[in-house]
C-alpha cells in the first residue's frame, strides 16, 4: 500500500488547526482500508463503458472515535464527466445506500473513490457532492490508480479535502494526502491467501477445497525455504565471505533459542494421547452417523 | 423462518424463460467461434463454478460480520460451457424474527431493486444461485434444502449453493464449496414425503443429498496485477527497524497453518455432543409416533377383524351382513412421520466430526513436527 507521499505541500495538521469548525471534528488522520471494498473497485473499472475514462463510486465504513476512517465496502456510482459538466445520481447513491444499510447497519458513507491519479476540478465538486452526503463529518476520497496506463505505479491514496484559503467556491479545494493502509481482520487472512495463490498459478484459477494437510505441507515447505536461507547466510559469514551483521545474528539468535521444554516435560504426551482419542472419538461418530442413516432404510 | 425466505425468492426470481443470455436481446448472430459454448436452450450441464476473487472476499467479509453465523447471499453470473462464473455476490438481510409474510415481501423487494441497481453500472444481474456460511462443517439445514429446491426449479441450470466454512477459514484455510441436490432428493422433495419407505424407494441417506460439483477460484489479471502489487516487498526507509518492520509490506505471508493450538477442539466436541442430544429426541418422536401409529392400527384392525366375525356370523344365521363401514373415519392414524429433520441432523453430526477429525489428524502432525525439530 502506497503511503502518503512526503513531498506533500501542505500538512495536514495545519490545515486542521486552521479551521475552526474542525477544532470539534477533527480531519481523518488515517484511512483503513479493507480488501472487498479495493476489489470492488477494480471490478468496476473493468466493466466500465468505453467512453468511461474513470468511474468512481461510494465509500461505505465506520469512524472510530479518534481520526480514524474505517473503508468497509463500496459500490459503484452512475456519473458522466464531459469537458462542459460532470454529473452524478444523486437518487442511484440514496437507494443503493439504502440498501447497503439495511444489510450491515453500522456502516455509512465515509466518502468516495475513483480510479486514476488526476485530481481536477470536477473532482472538486464531486468531494463537495459527497461532504454534504457525510456532514458534519469530513468526507474522504480515495484514488486507486489500477496501473493499467503507461508509466503509472499501481497504488491507492486517500485525501481529505481542506477549502482553499478564502474562496468558498464548490470547485475550489486542496485534497490533503492521508496515510492509507490495508486493513483486515485476521480470520479473513486466509481468503486472501486463496487468492494470491490463484494468482500465482499460470491460468489464474485454484481448485478447491484444499485440504488442511496439503496447506500445511505447502507452509512447511515456505519455512524450510527460510531455513535454507538463513543457514547460507550463516556459512558465508563463518567462511568469511560475507561481513556479518550484530543486528541480523542477535535476532536469529532469539528466534532459534526459543525453548522447547515444556514439549520435553511429558506435556507432548499427554496432549498426543489426548490427539489421538479425539482422532477415534470423530471418526466413531461419523462410522456410527453412517450406520444410523443406512438403518433407516430398512423396514420391518 | 425457511418458508418466508423460500417464498420470497419465488416471488422475485425472474421465470426460467427470461434469464437466457445476453445474447438474445441483442439479435445478433453468434460468431461461429461461440457456437459451441453458448446455449441458449442451456443444454450443456453445469461441470465446474468458478468463482471470481471479489466474490471471494465478499462472502467471507459477510460471514465474519453477520450477527449470526447463518449469513446468506445471492450469487450472480453466467454459464458458459459448462463452467458457472460467478462474477459477484450480494448479502441479504437476516430476517428479523417478526411477521413471516411481511419479511418475505421485504426480502424480495429488497433483492428486485439490488438487482435493478446492479444493472444499472453493467454488472451481471442473473441470479445463479446463494451462498451460505457454516462453522465447523455443519451446513445441512432446512432453510438450505427449501431455498436450493426452488432455485433448482426455477433457474437456469438449477442454480447452486455455495457453502463457505468459517471456522475453517478462522483457522488458515479458506472453504468453499459448492452443491446442488440430488435428483433422487429432488424427486422426494417435491412429492414432500420422507417417510420410510420413501426413504428406501430413493435409497436417500444424508450423503445422498447433496451432491458435489468442483469448484475453482479465479482473479481476473487486474486483480492478480494489484494483488502483486500488494504482496511486493519494500524495503523500510527506517533504518533501525525491527526484522518485522524491516520491509513494508501491505500482505505479509502468513503462517497461521502452523499454529499447534487446539483451541477449536473444545468447541467442536461441544458441538457434536449438542448435534447429537438434538438428533435423540427427534428420534425419540419419531419412535413414539411410529408406536402410535402401530397402536391405532391394530385397534382398527381388530375392530375390522370383530366386524366381520359378527357379519360372518349373521352370514351363517341368515341374516343380511352388517353394512360396509369406513373404518379410516372411525381411529385416527396419524401420518407417517418425516425423517427428513432426523437425516438432516445425521449430516449435521457427520459434518462436524469430519471436521473435528481433520483438525485432530493435523494436529497430530503438527505435533510430531515440534517434537522433531525439539
Amino acid at each position: 500500500m502506497s503511503q502518503a507521499p512526503s513531498s506533500s505541500a501542505i500538512n495536514p495538521h495545519n490545515a486542521a488547526s486552521t479551521s475552526t469548525a474542525q477544532s470539534v471534528l477533527r480531519t481523518p488522520s488515517q484511512v483503513l482500508i479493507h480488501p472487498v471494498a479495493l476489489f470492488s473497485i477494480l471490478d468496476h473499472y473493468l466493466r466500465r463503458t468505453d467512453d468511461q475514462g474513470r468511474v468512481i463510486g461510494t465509500l461505505l465504513g465506520t469512524r472510530t472515535d479518534g481520526d480514524t476512517i474505517e473503508v468497509h465496502t463500496a459500490f459503484a456510482m452512475l456519473h458522466t464527466e464531459t469537458s462542459e459538466q460532470v454529473a452524478v445520481d444523486a437518487e442511484y447513491l440514496k437507494v443503493m445506500y439504502d440498501l447497503c444499510h439495511k444489510v450491515n447497519p453500522r456502516e455509512v458513507i465515509v466518502g468516495w473513490y475513483s480510479t486514476g491519479s488526476t485530481l481536477n476540478t470536477y473532482s472538486a465538486l464531486i468531494h463537495n457532492f459527497y461532504s454534504q452526503e457525510t456532514n458534519p463529518y469530513p468526507a474522504i476520497h480515495v484514488a486507486l490508480n489500477t496501473g493499467t496506463e503507461e508509466n503509472e505505479e499501481p497504488g491507492v491514496k486517500a485525501y481529505v479535502s481542506s477549502s482553499a484559503a478564502g474562496a468558498p467556491k464548490p470547485e475550489d479545494a486542496i485534497f490533503v494526502p492521508v496515510p492509507v493502509e490495508l486493513r483486515f481482520h485476521e480470520a479473513e487472512r486466509s481468503g486472501l491467501d486463496l487468492l494470491i495463490k490463484a494468482t500465482s498459478s499460470p491460468t489464474l484459477t485454484t481448485t478447491q477445497p484444499v485440504t488442511d494437510l496439503e496447506l500445511l505441507e505447502s507452509s512447511l515447505k515456505t519455512l524450510m525455504d527460510m531455513l535454507d536461507r538463513v543457514l547460507a547466510y550463516v556459512r558465508a559469514v563463518l567462511a568469511g565471505e560475507k561481513k556479518g551483521d550484530a543486528a541480523v545474528g542477535r535476532y536469529l539468535m532469539d528466534t532459534l533459542g526459543t525453548s522447547t521444554d515444556d514439549l520435553e516435560k511429558g506435556g507432548f504426551n499427554s496432549s498426543l494421547q489426548d490427539m489421538l482419542m479425539v482422532t477415534y472419538l470423530a471418526n466413531l461418530v461419523r462410522s456410527q452417523a453412517e450406520v444410523s442413516a443406512r438403518l433407516a432404510l430398512i423396514s420391518m | 423462518m425457511a418458508q418466508a425466505f423460500a417464498a420470497a425468492l419465488t416471488a422475485s426470481l425472474p421465470a426460467p424463460a427470461a434469464s437466457p443470455a445476453p445474447v438474445a436481446p441483442t439479435h445478433e448472430a453468434i460468431p461461429p467461434s461461440m457456437a459451441k459454448v453458448i446455449d441458449i436452450e442451456a443444454e450443456i450441464p453445469l461441470h465446474t463454478v468458478q468463482l471470481d476473487g471479489m466474490v471471494v472476499a465478499k462472502i467471507i467479509k459477510h460471514a465474519r460480520e453477520a450477527p449470526s453465523t447463518t449469513a446468506h447471499g445471492l450469487l450472480l453470473g453466467l454459464d458458459l460451457d459448462g463452467t458457472l462464473e460467478v462474477s459477484n455476490s450480494f448479502p441479504l438481510p437476516q430476517h428479523s424474527g417478526e411477521d413471516e409474510d411481511k419479511s418475505a415481501k421485504m426480502i424480495a423487494r429488497y433483492q428486485g431493486s439490488m438487482l435493478r441497481s446492479l444493472k444499472e453500472v453493467q454488472a451481471d444481474d442473473s441470479v445463479v444461485g446463494f451462498y451460505q456460511a457454516a462453522t465447523l462443517g455443519a451446513f445441512f439445514n432446512q432453510s438450505l434444502i427449501d431455498t436450493q429446491a426452488i432455485h433448482q426449479e426455477k433457474l437456469r441450470h438449477g442454480g447452486i449453493v455455495v457453502v463457505h466454512d468459517l471456522s475453517q477459514t478462522a483457522r488458515g484455510n479458506a472453504s468453499f464449496r459448492a452443491f446442488r441436490l440430488t435428483a433422487a432428493f429432488l424427486s422426494a422433495y417435491k412429492k414432500s414425503s420422507f417417510s420410510t419407505s420413501s426413504l428406501i424407494n430413493h435409497r436417500l441417506t444424508f450423503s445422498s443429498i447433496l451432491e458435489e460439483v468442483p469448484l475453482k477460484i479465479r482473479t481476473n489479471p487486474l486483480l492478480s496485477s494489484f494483488l502483486g502489487t500488494l504482496t511486493k516487498s519494500c524495503r523500510s526507509p527506517l533504518s533501525d527497524a525491527t526484522p518485522d518492520g524491516m520491509t513494508e509490506l501491505a500482505l505479509p505471508p502468513s503462517f497461521s497453518m502452523l499454529d499447534s493450538g487446539t483451541t477449536g477442539v473444545t468447541r467442536n466436541l461441544e458441538q457434536i455432543i449438542e448435534a447429537i442430544d438434538n438428533y435423540r429426541t427427534e428420534e425419540g418422536n419419531v419412535a413414539y409416533l411410529t408406536r402410535q401409529i402401530a397402536r391405532e392400527r391394530t385397534r382398527a384392525d381388530n375392530y375390522v377383524a370383530k366386524r366381520k366375525e359378527e357379519s360372518q356370523a349373521r352370514v351363517a344365521q341368515g341374516l343380511a351382513p352388517l353394512p360396509e363401514e369406513d373404518v379410516t373415519r372411525l381411529f385416527k392414524i396419524p401420518p407417517e412421520p418425516s425423517r427428513l429433520e432426523s437425516m438432516l441432523l445425521l449430516g449435521q453430526i457427520d459434518g462436524l466430526a469430519k471436521s473435528l477429525a481433520g483438525t485432530s489428524s493435523t494436529g497430530l502432525v503438527k505435533m510430531y513436527g515440534a517434537s522433531a525439530s525439539g
